[in-house]
Parts: C-alpha cells; sequence; structure tokens
C-alpha cells in the first residue's frame, strides 16, 4: 500500500513541482563537457573549411546508414533511462531496474555498432594518421568512447540503487540519469559533425 | 500504467528518431551522384537540427522542462553558444578559406 500511496503522490506531483534532477554538480559538468566538446568541433569545422575536398573525400568513408542507426540507438537509451527515472520516481523499482538494464544493453549495442565501423575503416587503410578528417573521427568517436565506458559504471551504481532498498535515493538515480543523457547529447552533435556536415 | 508523461516521452522519442531519418534525406539530396559536395546549406541545416534534437534531450529526457527557471534559462543558453560558436566558425572559416 506504500508503494502505491507513492506512486500515486509522485504522479501527482510530477508536473507540480520545479526541482533540478539529480545533483547540482553534474549539471556543471554538462555544462562544462558541452563547451569543451563544442571547442573541439570549432576546430574541426574551422579546419574543414580550409581544406574541404581533401576532408569531403576522406568523409565519404564513413557509412551514414551506420551513423544513423548509432544515433537511433542511443537516442532509445535516453528514453529508456528517462523512463526508468519515471518509474523509479512512481515508486516501480523492480520495473525502473529493467529499463535501467535495457539502458545498458542499448549501450552496448552502441558500443558493439562503433568498433565494428573503426574495425572496416582500419582494414580499409582509414587510420588516425591517414588523413585529416580521420583525425578527427578517431579523436572524437573515441572521446565519446571515454565518456561512453564511464557511462556503464554510472548505469552500475544506478543498477546497484534501484536494487538495494537500503541504499536506494531518487537524487542519485536522477545524477546517473543526467550523466547518461550526455552520452547522447555529445552523439547527436558529434554524429551531425562527421557524417553530415558537407 | 500509462501516464502523460510516459506518452510525452514516448512522442519525444519519435520526434528525435524522425529528425534523425530526415539526415538521410539532407545527405542523398546534398550529393553529386553519390560524390560529395561541399554545402552551407546542408551544414547549417545538420547543425540546427542536431541543436534542436540537443535541447528536445534537454527539456523531455533530461527533464529540465520541470526544472526551476534558472536551470531552464542556462539550458537555453548553452544551445545558443553552442549555435553561435559552431555556425559563426563555420561561416568565418569559410570565409576566410
Amino acid at each position: 500500500m506504500a508503494a502505491t500511496e507513492d506512486a500515486t503522490a509522485d504522479l501527482r506531483a510530477e508536473d507540480d513541482v520545479e526541482r533540478v534532477p539529480g545533483e547540482t554538480d553534474m549539471w556543471f559538468f554538462v555544462f562544462f563537457e558541452s563547451l569543451v566538446f563544442t571547442s573541439y568541433f570549432c576546430v574541426y569545422l574551422y579546419f574543414r573549411t580550409q581544406d574541404e575536398r581533401a576532408f569531403l573525400e576522406a568523409q565519404s568513408a564513413l557509412t551514414l546508414p551506420l551513423g544513423i542507426l548509432d544515433t537511433i540507438v542511443l537516442l532509445t537509451s535516453s528514453w529508456t533511462i528517462a523512463r526508468c527515472v519515471q518509474e523509479a520516481r512512481a515508486g516501480r523499482h523492480r520495473v525502473a531496474r529493467q529499463l535501467a538494464l535495457l539502458t545498458v544493453g542499448l549501450g552496448l549495442a552502441f558500443s558493439a555498432l562503433k568498433l565494428v565501423e573503426w574495425v572496416k575503416l582500419i582494414g580499409d587503410g582509414h587510420t588516425f594518421t591517414s588523413s585529416d578528417f580521420m583525425q578527427y573521427f578517431f579523436f572524437l568517436t573515441g572521446m565519446h568512447a571515454i565518456h561512453l565506458l564511464i557511462g556503464f559504471v554510472v548505469l552500475g551504481v544506478l543498477v546497484h540503487q534501484l536494487t538495494d532498498p537500503e541504499k536506494r535515493r531518487q537524487e542519485t538515480i536522477e545524477t546517473c540519469s543526467t550523466y547518461w543523457h550526455t552520452v547522447d547529447l555529445f552523439w547527436v552533435l558529434i554524429f551531425a559533425m562527421l557524417y553530415i556536415v558537407r | 500504467m500509462e501516464t502523460s508523461g510516459n506518452r510525452r516521452l514516448l512522442v519525444a522519442w519519435l520526434v528525435l528518431v524522425a529528425i534523425t531519418l530526415i539526415y538521410l534525406w539532407i545527405d542523398d539530396s546534398a550529393d553529386d551522384s553519390g560524390v560529395l559536395v561541399a554545402s552551407t546549406a546542408v551544414t547549417v541545416a545538420a547543425i540546427c537540427l542536431a541543436l534542436v534534437k540537443f535541447r528536445i534531450i534537454l527539456r523531455e529526457f533530461m527533464d529540465v522542462r520541470h526544472a526551476p527557471p534558472k536551470l531552464r534559462r542556462l539550458t537555453d543558453l548553452l544551445v545558443i553558444v553552442i549555435a553561435v560558436s559552431l555556425l559563426g566558425t563555420y561561416l568565418v572559416g569559410r570565409a576566410v578559406a
């Protein structure tokens, strides 16, 4: 009965209360890292305009449908983690845990797709030093991969929170979710920069 | 139990996927018989669409919609700063080249 009461209260309160999702420190991270990635993109865009033909030629080695699939997988993982937070807020922690595990699965799927792409590119002779474009490609996707790996640790904390009622704190759950969303936020920009920009 | 919140998240996801698929059309229309060509229109569109997605993720998935006004304004400012930086750099770069 307590869980139902919590769920009802949470649902009613959902649209009424203004609150910072998760811990404020994580939002400092979101802003800081967004600006760091923006600076990388600015450098890339500037040097791209100075040697367009070479960048276009190297860019043609990328497979757009694979990039689209990467993006949809990560967007879906953002959706599942957002649903996870909603379910946790409503007191439905078992469902929330399942959604968190689904998010991990989607993250692993993205990692596998990225690995396949890197292996194919390297096998075709496109490496970090083969062209300026590929240097930016491997640097940006590599930096993103580091954030993704940290994201798996964060998701592990999230799953542990949802599993253990003694340790469970909604603020920690939301903080972990905020971190995972930044992995998607940065990919949305990286995808546009590397696969679409002409 | 479906709530309006769940439905809203689903709609946000559908919009984000739709925008992502629009890139396929942009990419297809941008190139010359499969050969990649430079295009200011494509680049500007790509950056703008990416930032629309960026804001949707912030507002809907990251729950900034329900955040205090300060955080809402700061995230909108972040989107503007990123837009100005990226578009400005690109356009200045093209002018200099």
